[in-house]
């Protein structure tokens, strides 16, 4: 609707009040945050396994818990990019907040930003707590090729936070964002090889993942393919995704 | 200068005409009311107006702006109270004005409006603990913290007490006090009897009727009506002869007696001469609830649900 018209500017202090409150709104919600809660438990539980912790000839000398800690890691961007961020926004959309927020100077880009500066810092958060204490606690060591493994590590979150802002530009209400969301996170967790290993999956669907988000920075960590094909594809979904959120955003 | 200019404003929604052609201008520091049955496309016309959604025909302004190419600039200038808007439960009704005080360049000071609308106690509270005349009051705080020069508000009383609705009349008063240009949606005849200037009549899609609520009334007829108890037996007769009567009826024990002009005088005044007294003694004129059935050919609309197109 807003792509008819000149883009609305927003004033400086006015994004930031409306960053700061959707920063309060969230954090009064605790129940959203239960997921920045359960990706540290899961590395709590693995760490006292036995035989997580010790290192293994055919994982090139590292860890069980050394190889998943970067997966569990990866929960903490999908969780809050796949469902508190569409989930959120089609909260304020279903509740008339947005068509309160429509008749103001507010356009729609700096609705979506707003939002997802708090996401993505709550996202940062969360993966430095779960680094931190595996690193300090459980001495996780460090990936073999950490410039591959943090570039393709945040392209991936920017791109998933990409592809739910999509999901928060157009689902009605939360029930509808759950439904959009929780598919795509899924699909992630699958290919970042949490439910299988991906070694064992047919070469086609391998394939196949490598261009679903978090299948990507999976690829580049393990050195499948070319890391700069996948870094494209991220970069790609990121672009792709924020610039489709902002032009079909809805604010009824 | 006209403040909202409205010509042969055209929207339909699929193959549903919301409205067919409605047409009006507001002047400046009036209070201007749309009334109107429930979908009779009142707050089509206040969406298109503000900008919400496009109109598919017609010239609408604002202070001279466009509503769709200037929306930006229609937005600092119009504040909008719209149905179906809500704030998120947890947000406090501070918060809430901070926020949208923020987006304007030299808001209206916030203890001061909060003071004014009833609100200061509720400071803190969250949105999801006020009451429904508190909501609304918010709802027009939040409508008026950008110091509009213009405020919209649609259906701003539906599903108030009668206690909160009058405190809300007194605020859109207030409003219009400092200069407000002020555009009321109501489907309320009390309300806008009592607070607006001028009104436009709609009905499916049209204006039917545009004046004063007193025009408005008259309009509907001159027709006046007495009804009494005679305190002793009276020939219909020579009521019936008085020029000022236009017809008498019984009902029950008590006479009916309509007419025109100076009805009251002329009746009362005959039965003084017969030594009668009128017991029970009722005037009714016609109001705008009688124009509003003469215009629109139906029973006027009972506050129902909200939620009207």
């Amino acid at each position: 609707m807003t792509a008819t018209t000149a883009p609305p500017r927003m004033t400086a202090r006015g994004f930031r009040t409306l960053t700061a409150t959707q920063a309060r709104l969230l954090l009064r919600a605790p129940a959203a945050l239960v997921w920045l809660a359960f990706p540290l438990l899961l590395l709590v539980v693995f760490a006292n396994i036995p035989g997580f912790r010790t290192a293994d000839d055919d994982l090139g000398g590292r860890s069980v818990l050394d190889v998943y800690v970067p997966t569990i890691a990866a929960m903490v961007p999908l969780f809050l990019g796949c469902t508190a961020l569409p989930v959120t926004m089609a909260d304020h959309r279903e509740k008339g907040f947005l068509r309160r927020l429509s008749v103001s100077p507010v356009p729609a880009a700096g609705m979506l930003a707003a939002l997802l500066a708090v996401i993505a810092a709550l996202a940062a958060a969360g993966v430095a707590v779960i680094t931190v204490v595996g690193s300090l606690v459980y001495h996780v060591k460090a990936p073999a090729s950490p410039g591959a493994v943090v570039a393709s590590f945040l392209l991936g979150t920017t791109a998933v936070l990409a592809v739910g802002l999509v999901a928060a530009a157009l689902a009605r209400t939360s029930s509808a964002a759950s439904g959009m969301g929780v598919p795509m996170m899924v699909l992630n967790f699958f290919f970042s090889g949490l439910y299988l290993p991906l070694a064992e999956l047919p070469h086609s669907v391998q394939e196949i993942g490598q261009y679903v988000p978090f299948g990507a920075v999976m690829a580049a960590w393990d050195g499948r393919g070319a890391l700069w094909a996948h870094l494209a594809v991220l970069a790609a979904y990121t672009v792709l995704g924020s610039l489709l959120a902002a032009r079909l955003f809805r604010w009824e | 200068m006209a403040v909202i200019e409205v010509e042969h404003l055209h929207k339909s929604y699929g193959g549903d005409i919301a409205v067919d052609d409605v047409s009006f201008t507001v002047g400046e520091g009036e209070i201007f009311g749309i009334l109107g049955p429930n979908g009779a496309g009142k707050t089509t016309t206040v969406e298109c107006l503000s900008g919400l959604r496009p109109a598919d025909r017609g010239r609408l302004r604002v202070l001279g702006l466009d509503p769709r190419t200037e929306r930006d600039a229609v937005r600092r200038v119009l504040g909008v109270q719209l149905q179906e808007s809500g704030l998120p439960d947890k947000l406090r009704v501070r918060e809430a004005l901070d926020l949208f005080a923020s987006f304007h360049p030299d808001p209206a000071d916030i203890p001061a409006l909060l003071d004014r609308l009833g609100l200061a106690a509720k400071a803190a509270a969250p949105y999801r603990t006020l009451s429904g005349g508190q909501k609304q009051r918010l709802a027009i705080a939040l409508a008026v913290v950008g110091r509009p020069r213009v405020v919209v508000l649609d259906e701003l009383t539906t599903g108030l007490d009668p206690h909160a609705r009058h405190a809300t009349w007194e605020l859109v008063e207030q409003i219009r006090a400092e200069g407000v240009t002020v555009v009321l949606v109501t489907h309320f005849m009390a309300e806008a009897e009592r607070l607006c200037d001028r009104v436009a009549l709609i009905d499916a899609g049209r204006v039917v009727a545009l004046d004063t609520p007193a025009g408005l009334a008259r309009r509907a007829g001159q027709q006046q009506r007495m009804r009494f108890r005679p305190s002793a037996p009276l020939d219909e007769d020579t009521l019936r002869a008085l020029p000022e009567v236009t017809a008498v009826t019984w009902r029950g024990p008590q006479l009916e007696v309509t007419g025109t002009g100076d009805l009251v005088v002329a009746v009362t005044s005959l039965l003084a001469r017969r030594q009668v007294i009128a017991a029970d003694l009722r005037v009714d004129q016609a109001t705008l609830d009688d124009a509003f059935i003469a215009l629109t050919g139906r029973e006027h609309p009972q506050p129902g649900p909200a939620g009207t197109r």
